[in-house]
């Protein structure tokens, strides 16, 4: 009989990142259509876009605010890194939905696609014309999702969100910080990202239930209120103390030990709950009495017992480097980290050896290296397979491919403004400088260069 | 309702009232539910990942199945202060929403049996132990699946289920500050590594107030979950789902790893600014704190002619020198000497007063930095019942986030009920799963088995 394969083969082989492009798509055959700009609508769309799904992007003439939004006023390429990290796999359109014209051809898509998602002021779209009434007149399997802060009904609902007022309005803010210190901020637009995951994850449960039923629906989803649903025991513990939950730094006031403490050479985080955790950690301590003194994890997260607990764990940390823990918990089974910075993560091999960064070669762009989105699915990964676009950049592939204008409609389209491409007096709409005029084009009917191949 | 309160500050009031017909509250329990075929078995430990995972799957009608350890799972003791109500603590209360809890004891070899029988009448299996711990239990994806092609088996570690670091570091249990910690946002998030009048010792890293690591792993995993869903409907298949929470922050990490990818370059901790843009920021002010945006050259001017502060506007005159993160501790400040004279509300009024002005230069936006007593008390909240209040027979008077999905027209998310008592449904799972009666319980539960 052969040997049984260890787990880590097995594992290695499940989800081999070389096999990637042999394998499919979840999302395959589903068309989304983006009508949404800033970061969470995009993010939403790349979600599904990472997994197969085909989103066609919807830009005004201006262009999507992220074109502009980039660190430092830094561009590469003539690209906004602000712009690329919400769109990967993406068809860019240059249309403005507000256009007569341009509505119809938008709605000759909706025929054709699956999912609508916009996150424009509530309300907008109805104007236009292409509220949820009007798409499942045409389309009764579409799924329409709208986003925005506080929905599309309420006494709140047409007030202006952005990422960091979600953090602060949802109570996020309120409880991350420093104990004697002010609130802070999320060093990213986690309202932004986390609720864009959660509309891709009312996405698709949208289609399964329409996989069952034929039937489509409208979605309302409010970014506040995402921010209120990720904050755990905060609610229930003011419900039933009246209290505020008070800002704690890193230490974790429902864990005990759970925190952030220092070593000769760094930061470590550290947690050990369950009871052969702490025993474990006490005993690579060397305090076995630590252990005798607070074995019952409930009276560990007392205050004042955490407070002498922690502060003990630090006063041994310190005597210790960040590898030297991290050792300590692997031997006696508790937890312990560094805190990765991003050229760790970028350099890591274990990342890169699970697909959670890929590298591909853009047509545009060059070699990437980014990290793609998660879960790993053995048999419907994710995948990176071109970066975002410049303005228009898809316009005819679009049109062509998918309602069969032949080119030189598409060509009428563009001259009569219906549809537009990049404006080359903006540099964040455009090509980089060096580009061919064909590399990256999808269909290339019309290019004026000659075609390499 | 009345049209005052569904209409809101809509710019489109027929708009509102249309949509509050699709997703009013009142009929939310009238509606089908999307998952209403999908049996879950959770089996997680310790881990508030698995349980939010869960979670959103029960919320849309799934049927869940806790399957904790005889004397219940760990989490359960995760709590605030140990503030516990009966067997729970806050948190677990506020997680368990639309599950059934029973009791398993997979280290041993009955408990093992019982549980293939439950997997291969399961639709999805969630756990959160060791990498490969089922596995070596001979419980693992592989057995599993044999008997059930169509399972999808999603396994949530911080170190993922392969890979150098899960070798390495696989005997690690994990948690959300490991998460958070080897999720590169961590290592950004903080007090601004370049202002000079900040304390050293402020100067470190610093995780969400809650448990994001967690939250996010668990919201990742449910995508994944139903999307391997929704493609076993296609083929008939089930799959392997590894799921890495660090990997879940990482892949929203803003533009960290793009930056260093361009220019070989990292970030610095930014604080309460924002390095793409600027000011957008909170600031103290007399009672509290608040927001505060006037980012563009019209927008920055306008915040200027607020504070009246022309000198300021001379000084950072465009987005590069406001951008540049040498000056924004400055600007933090100067803006902070101002606010720090007026309530929030008083904030809010003069930069509303400037909107109405015919010779506004731009449009600043505020807004108080709610805590969250506040938070419940905003109307807003109450009309979209973004709370559940219930008075369990159990855990008595409570209030829980509601489901977010609860908005959706033809199957919205609900909250059935709260929580259930360590092994309240062991009595009708094991009824109607595996035919076991009460005699045969007694018998498990006598060996400690249930």
């Amino acid at each position: 009989m052969p040997k049984a394969k260890s787990y880590r083969d097995l594992t290695k082989e499940l989800f081999d990142p070389r096999q990637l492009f042999e394998k499919r798509e979840p999302l395959q055959g589903i068309r989304v259509l983006e009508v949404c700009y800033v970061v969470l609508g995009p993010a939403a769309c790349d979600y599904l876009a990472e997994f197969g799904a085909e989103v066609i992007k919807f830009e005004g003439q201006r262009g999507d605010q992220m074109r502009f939004v980039t660190p430092y006023a830094y561009f590469w390429k003539n690209m906004s890194p602000g712009l690329e990290i919400e769109n990967h796999n993406k068809y860019w359109v240059g249309m403005h939905l507000g256009n007569p014209r341009a509505k119809e051809l938008f709605l000759d898509l909706v025929k054709r696609s699956d999912v609508v998602v916009d996150n424009l002021t509530p309300g907008k779209l109805a104007q236009w014309g292409l509220s949820y009434r009007e798409l499942r007149e045409i389309n009764p399997r579409i799924i329409q999702l709208h986003v925005s802060g506080y929905g599309s009904w309420g006494p709140w609902t047409g007030r202006t969100s952005y990422d960091a007022v979600a953090q602060s309005m949802g109570g996020l803010s309120s409880i991350t910080g420093f104990e004697e210190r002010g609130p802070i901020k999320s060093g990213v637009w986690i309202a932004d990202w986390l609720t864009g995951l959660m509309c891709a994850v009312s996405i698709v449960s949208a289609l399964n239930h329409r996989a069952k039923t034929g039937e489509g629906q409208f979605i309302d989803y409010m970014q506040v209120e995402n921010v209120i649903r990720m904050l755990d025991w905060t609610w229930l513990y003011s419900f039933k103390t009246g209290e505020n939950r008070k800002r704690s730094g890193n230490r974790d006031l429902a864990i005990c030990p759970s925190d952030l403490f220092p070593c000769s050479d760094g930061w470590v985080a550290l947690a050990a709950f369950g009871d052969e955790e702490f025993k474990g950690l006490c005993k690579a301590m060397g305090h076995a009495d630590l252990y005798k003194k607070y074995s019952d994890p409930t009276q560990r997260l007392k205050d004042e017992n955490a407070r002498k607990i922690l502060d003990r764990i630090g006063q041994w940390t310190r005597t210790k480097r960040v590898q030297q823990v991290e050792e300590l918990a692997d031997k006696y089974g508790f937890a312990a980290s560094r805190v990765l910075c991003a050229k760790d993560a970028y350099h890591s091999r274990h990342l890169r050896e699970r697909g959670a960064i890929q590298e591909y070669d853009d047509p545009l762009y060059g070699p990437m290296v980014q990290q793609c989105y998660p879960p790993r699915l053995s048999e419907t990964p994710g995948r990176l397979k071109w970066s975002s676009r410049p303005l228009g950049f898809d316009n005819g592939y679009v049109f062509t491919k998918i309602l069969g204008l032949p080119p030189e409609e598409v060509k009428k389209l563009e001259d009569e403004k219906v549809i537009f491409k990049w404006n080359p007096q903006i540099p964040s709409h455009c090509p980089p400088a060096d580009w061919d005029g064909v590399s990256g084009v999808k269909l290339p009917f019309f290019s004026e260069k000659k075609h390499n191949g | 309702m009345d049209d005052k309160t569904i209409v809101g500050m809509a710019k489109d009031a027929e708009f509102a009232k249309w949509a509050y017909r699709e997703t009013r509250p009142e009929d939310v329990l009238k509606k089908t539910e999307a998952l209403a075929h999908i049996r879950v078995l959770d089996c997680s430990y310790g881990s508030f990942a698995g349980l939010f995972a869960s979670s959103i799957l029960a919320e849309m009608g799934a049927e869940v199945i806790r399957v904790e350890p005889p004397g219940g799972d760990l989490a359960r003791k995760m709590s605030p202060y140990g503030i516990m109500i009966k067997d729970s603590g806050l948190a677990y209360i506020s997680e368990a929403r639309n599950k059934f809890h029973i009791t398993l004891d997979l280290s041993k070899e009955e408990g093992r049996k019982l549980f293939s029988k439950f997997s291969a009448k399961a639709d999805v299996l969630i756990e959160t132990f060791k990498p490969g711990h089922l596995d070596g239990l001979g419980i693992g994806y592989r057995h599993l699946s044999k008997k059930n092609a169509g399972l999808i088996f999603c396994a949530i570690h911080s170190y993922g289920q392969h890979g150098e670091d899960s070798e390495k570091h696989g005997n690690q249990p994990g948690y959300d500050i490991i998460d958070q910690a080897r999720g590169v946002i961590m290592s950004i998030t903080g007090e601004p590594d370049l202002d000079p009048e900040l304390p050293r010792e402020y100067k470190r890293p610093l995780k969400h107030g809650s448990w994001m690591g967690w939250s996010a792993g668990g919201a990742w995993a449910a995508f994944g979950i139903l999307m391997a869903v929704f493609d076993r409907t296609r083929t008939g298949k089930g799959q392997f789902i590894d799921c890495a929470p660090p990997e879940g922050l990482l892949a929203i990490s803003n533009y960290v790893m793009q930056y260093f990818h361009m220019t070989g370059e990292q970030m610095p901790r930014a604080g309460n600014y924002d390095y793409a843009v600027f000011p957008y920021t909170y600031v103290e002010c007399k009672d509290g704190y608040t927001f505060i945006s006037g980012f563009t050259d019209p927008n920055w001017t306008a915040l200027c002619e607020i504070m009246n502060r022309p000198d300021l506007r001379a000084q950072f005159p465009t987005i590069k020198e406001r951008l540049d993160p040498h000056n924004q501790p400055t600007i933090q400040h100067e803006i902070e000497k101002f606010t720090t004279e007026y309530t929030s509300d008083e904030i809010l009024e003069m930069v509303q007063d400037y909107g109405r002005k015919v010779d506004k230069k731009g449009t600043v936006v505020t807004g108080r930095l709610e805590s969250p007593n506040e938070v419940l008390g905003r109307e807003h909240w109450k009309e979209r019942k973004t709370f559940v209040r219930c008075n369990d027979p159990y855990y008595g008077e409570l209030l829980v986030a509601n489901s977010t999905f609860k908005s959706m027209s033809k199957t919205p998310g609900r909250v059935k009920w709260v929580c259930r008592p360590i092994g309240a449904d062991n009595e009708f799972i094991y009824q109607s799963y595996l035919g076991i009666g009460n005699r045969r319980l007694k018998q498990l539960s006598d060996k400690g088995v249930i």
